[in-house]
C-alpha cells in the first residue's frame, strides 16, 4: 500500500516535470520608481496602469522602466511567442490588454473584425519620426489604428569559413551538397513562402493549387534541413553545427556582429518583409495611457534603445540618426531601398494556415 | 509465488480497514480534490469539448459537434508522427530500464548510511531548471562543443563529428531527463526486498541467475512497471528536448499539438490529437494495472 503512495508521489513529480516544458507567459510587473513623475504626463483621468501584451524578447525592460518613471503609469507585461497565440488569448477575452503588438497580416484581420480602437493621432505627434514607406501601409491605410514598432525581413546567413560558393538565392541554399548543413525557421508559412518565391508565385495566394505546385520543391528541400528553430536559429550557426541559415533579420544582424565570417544575403527571388505595430484592442481599459505609451516608444532616443537591444529594421528615421555608423551599415538590420522594394508583406490567409502546416509537417515526418 | 502472497496479504489488510471516510478525512482531502478538479478534470473536459468544436479563420472557437477532427487525425501523416513519438518513448524506456535497474539495485542494497547520499545524487539534477540542463547539452554536443573539442585536440578524431541535432541527441536528452523517474520507483521496490527470500532461493539450490529471474525480478516488478510508465508516458508528449537537441526532426506528436494551438490555427484538431494521446495513456495505465493485479 505504502509503495503505491510513493509511486503516486513520483507520478506527481513527473507531472511537474512535464508541466515544466511549456513556455508560460511571464507576467512581469515593472517596478514603480519612487521618483516624481516628470515630463509628458498625459492629461487624463485614467488610473495609472497599462497592460502590455507583446512578443517575448522585443521590448527592453529599461524602456518600460523609463516610461513608468516619467509618467507614473505602472506597466504590466505579458508575452507571447506567435501572432496566433496572441489572437487566441485576445479573442477568448481572457485578459484585458491596453496595447498589443500584432504583425501586418493580423492587423488586417483585427480591423476587419472591428477589434481595434482608432488612435488619436494628435496624441501621438512622434508619428512624424516614422519613415514614409512605413506609414499608410496596405494593412492600415492612414494609420487609423496602428503605429509601426519594428520591421524586419527574412534572409540567408552564410558561414564563409565553411561555404566558399557565392550564395545568392533560395535555390542556391537548398542544394544537395549542403544536405544536413542548413538551419531554417520552424515556421510552415515562411518555408512555403520561399518555395512560392522561387516559382514566382504570389506569396499571399495560398490556394490548394499553388500548394500542390510547391509540394515537389518542398519535398526536395525539407530533407536537406538539419535544424528547424524559430526562437534562436543563430545558435546552430554560432556553434558551427550548420553552415547556412534562413533566419530573421534581427538574428542575422546579431550573427554579423558576433563574427566577420558570417555573411548576410537577401535572396534574389525576393523575401518577406514583416511590420510589427502597436495597436489598442477594443477591450482596453486604459486607451489614453496606451496612446501615451505609443508616443513614448516613437521618441527617437527610446527607439534607439530598442534598436540597440534588438537590431531589427527600425522604421523610425529620427532614431536611425542616433545609431552608430556600424549599426546602420549592418545589412541584416537595414536592407537597401532596392532590396526593400522587392520584399512583400503577408496578408491574412485564414483557414489555409492549417493546410500549410499539414503540408510541411507531413514532409518533415518522412 | 511470493509476489502473489504479498499482494494477497495487502488486499486483505486493505479490506479490513476500508470504511466510510468521515468529515475530517474529507477536510484533509479537500485540497487534493480541489487541485485535481481544477487542474486535471476541468482542463480535460475543456480539451474534449474543444476537440468537437470549430475554429474560424480569425481564430475564435465555435462550439459545435463535429467528428471531422478525429477523422483527420487518422490519416497517415499524423499516425506516422504518433508512431515516431511512441518509438522514441519506447527506446528511451528500454535504455532507462537497462541503465536504471542496476543503479537502483546498487543504491537499494547499499549500506543505509550511503543510501541517502546516493539518492540525493540522483535527485540533484532536479535542482536546476529542466531548460537550463537541456541547453547545457547543446554546449556539450555541438561541433565546437566540449566533446568534439576534446576528441579533436587529443587527436582521436581528425574533424568534429555530428552529435547534436540527431536522433541520438534526442534520445540522449530524453534518457538523461527521465532516468531518475526510473531509478526511484525501482529503488523503493529493491529497498523493501526481503533478504530472507533471496537466501531461501540460494538455500533451495538456485544459482544467481535463477535467484534473480524467479525471486528478485518478480519482487521488484511493481517498481519496474511504475518506472517504465513514468518514463514512457511523458516521453511520448515531450517536444522541448526533441526540438532543442534533435533540431525538430522528425516532428513529435507534442510538437504537432503545440503547433495546432499556435501557427496552425487548428485548436480543435490539436485538442482531438491531445484526447487521442490521453486515451493511449489510459490504455497504458490499464494494462500495467491489470498486470499488477494478476
Amino acid at each position: 500500500m505504502k509503495t503505491n503512495v510513493r509511486h503516486l508521489m513520483m507520478a506527481s513529480l513527473a507531472i511537474f516535470a512535464i508541466a515544466g516544458c511549456g513556455k508560460p507567459p511571464q507576467p512581469n510587473v515593472a517596478k514603480e520608481t519612487a521618483g516624481q513623475p516628470t515630463t509628458s504626463a498625459p492629461a487624463s483621468d485614467e488610473e495609472k496602469k497599462l497592460n502590455v501584451f507583446c512578443w517575448s524578447e522585443y521590448i527592453p525592460q529599461d524602456v518600460l522602466d523609463q516610461f513608468t518613471k516619467e509618467t507614473g503609469i505602472k506597466v504590466s507585461v505579458e508575452n507571447y511567442a506567435s501572432n496566433e497565440e496572441m489572437l487566441a488569448k485576445l479573442l477568448a477575452g481572457g485578459g484585458t490588454y491596453d496595447v498589443i503588438q500584432p504583425s501586418e497580416y493580423v492587423i488586417e484581420g483585427l480591423i476587419k473584425e472591428n477589434l481595434l480602437i482608432p488612435i488619436d493621432q494628435a496624441a501621438i505627434p512622434n508619428l512624424k519620426n516614422i519613415a514614409p514607406e512605413f506609414l499608410n501601409m496596405s494593412f492600415d491605410p492612414g494609420n487609423k489604428y496602428t503605429v509601426p514598432y519594428m520591421a524586419g525581413t527574412v534572409g540567408i546567413v552564410v558561414n564563409t569559413d565553411l561555404v566558399k560558393d557565392d550564395i545568392k538565392s533560395f535555390n542556391d541554399v537548398f542544394q544537395d551538397k549542403y544536405k544536413k548543413n542548413i538551419v531554417v525557421l520552424d515556421d510552415a508559412r515562411e518555408i512555403v513562402t520561399w518555395a512560392l518565391l522561387t516559382q514566382k508565385l504570389p506569396i499571399n495566394d495560398i490556394t490548394d493549387e499553388n500548394l500542390e505546385k510547391v509540394k515537389p520543391i518542398l519535398s526536395q528541400w525539407i530533407p536537406l534541413i538539419k535544424v528547424f528553430d524559430s526562437d534562436s536559429p543563430k545558435t546552430a550557426l554560432l556553434n558551427g553545427d550548420v553552415a547556412i541559415g534562413v533566419v530573421w533579420g534581427g538574428e542575422g544582424a546579431l550573427l554579423l556582429n558576433a563574427d566577420k565570417k558570417f555573411k548576410w544575403v537577401i535572396p534574389a527571388e525576393g523575401t518577406h518583409l514583416f511590420v510589427d505595430s502597436l495597436a489598442i484592442p477594443k477591450t482596453a481599459k486604459h486607451p489614453k495611457n496606451a496612446e501615451a505609451f505609443m508616443n513614448f516608444i516613437l521618441r527617437p532616443e527610446i527607439s534607439q534603445k530598442i534598436s540597440d537591444a534588438f537590431p531589427y529594421l527600425n522604421p523610425n528615421i529620427a532614431a536611425r540618426e542616433l545609431l552608430t555608423a556600424e549599426q546602420r551599415a549592418n545589412p541584416a538590420s537595414f536592407p537597401s531601398p532596392d532590396e526593400v522594394a522587392k520584399m512583400q508583406t503577408f496578408k491574412d490567409i485564414g483557414g489555409q494556415a492549417t493546410k500549410v502546416d499539414e503540408l510541411v509537417t507531413s514532409l518533415k515526418a518522412q | 509465488m511470493a509476489g502473489m502472497a504479498v499482494s494477497a496479504a495487502a488486499t486483505t489488510a486493505a479490506a479490513t480497514y476500508r470504511r466510510r471516510p468521515g468529515l475530517m478525512a474529507w477536510l484533509v482531502l479537500f485540497p487534493l480534490i480541489a487541485w485535481l478538479v481544477i487542474f486535471v478534470i476541468v482542463p480535460t473536459i475543456m480539451l474534449v469539448v474543444l476537440s468537437f468544436g470549430q475554429q474560424t479563420g480569425m481564430g475564435s472557437i465555435t462550439f459545435t459537434f463535429t467528428l471531422e477532427h478525429y477523422a483527420r487525425a487518422f490519416s497517415w501523416t499524423w499516425l506516422n508522427v504518433l508512431w515516431t513519438s511512441v518509438k522514441y518513448a519506447l527506446i528511451t524506456t528500454v535504455i532507462c530500464l537497462v541503465v536504471g535497474y542496476p543503479v537502483a539495485f546498487f543504491i537499494g542494497r547499499a549500506p543505509a548510511s550511503m543510501r541517502n547520499i546516493l539518492l540525493t545524487l540522483v535527485m540533484i539534477p532536479f535542482w536546476t531548471s529542466f531548460l537550463i540542463r537541456t541547453y547545457s547539452w547543446i554546449t556539450i554536443l555541438s561541433k565546437e562543443g566540449l566533446i568534439n573539442g576534446f576528441l579533436v585536440s587529443a587527436q582521436i578524431i581528425p574533424e568534429p563529428i555530428t552529435l547534436l541535432y540527431t536522433p541520438f541527441a534526442s534520445v540522449l536528452g530524453l534518457v538523461y531527463n527521465y532516468l531518475p523517474f526510473m531509478i526511484l520507483p525501482i529503488y523503493t521496490s529493491v529497498e523493501r526486498l526481503d533478504n530472507a527470500m533471496i537466501e531461501a532461493a540460494y538455500d533451495l539450490g538456485a544459482g544467481p541467475v535463477r535467484a534473480f529471474s524467479q525471486v528478485i525480478l518478480p519482487l521488484t516488478a511493481p517498481g519496474l512497471t511504475a518506472g517504465a510508465l513514468l518514463v514512457f508516458v511523458p516521453s511520448i508528449a515531450m517536444f522541448a528536448i526533441t526540438n532543442l537537441m534533435g533540431g525538430g526532426i522528425p516532428p513529435t506528436i507534442g510538437d504537432v499539438i503545440y503547433k495546432q494551438f499556435t501557427s496552425g490555427r487548428a485548436q480543435p484538431f490539436g485538442a482531438a490529437l491531445g484526447t487521442l494521446l490521453l486515451l493511449i495513456f489510459v490504455v497504458c495505465l490499464w494494462v500495467t494495472r491489470r498486470q499488477r493485479e494478476d
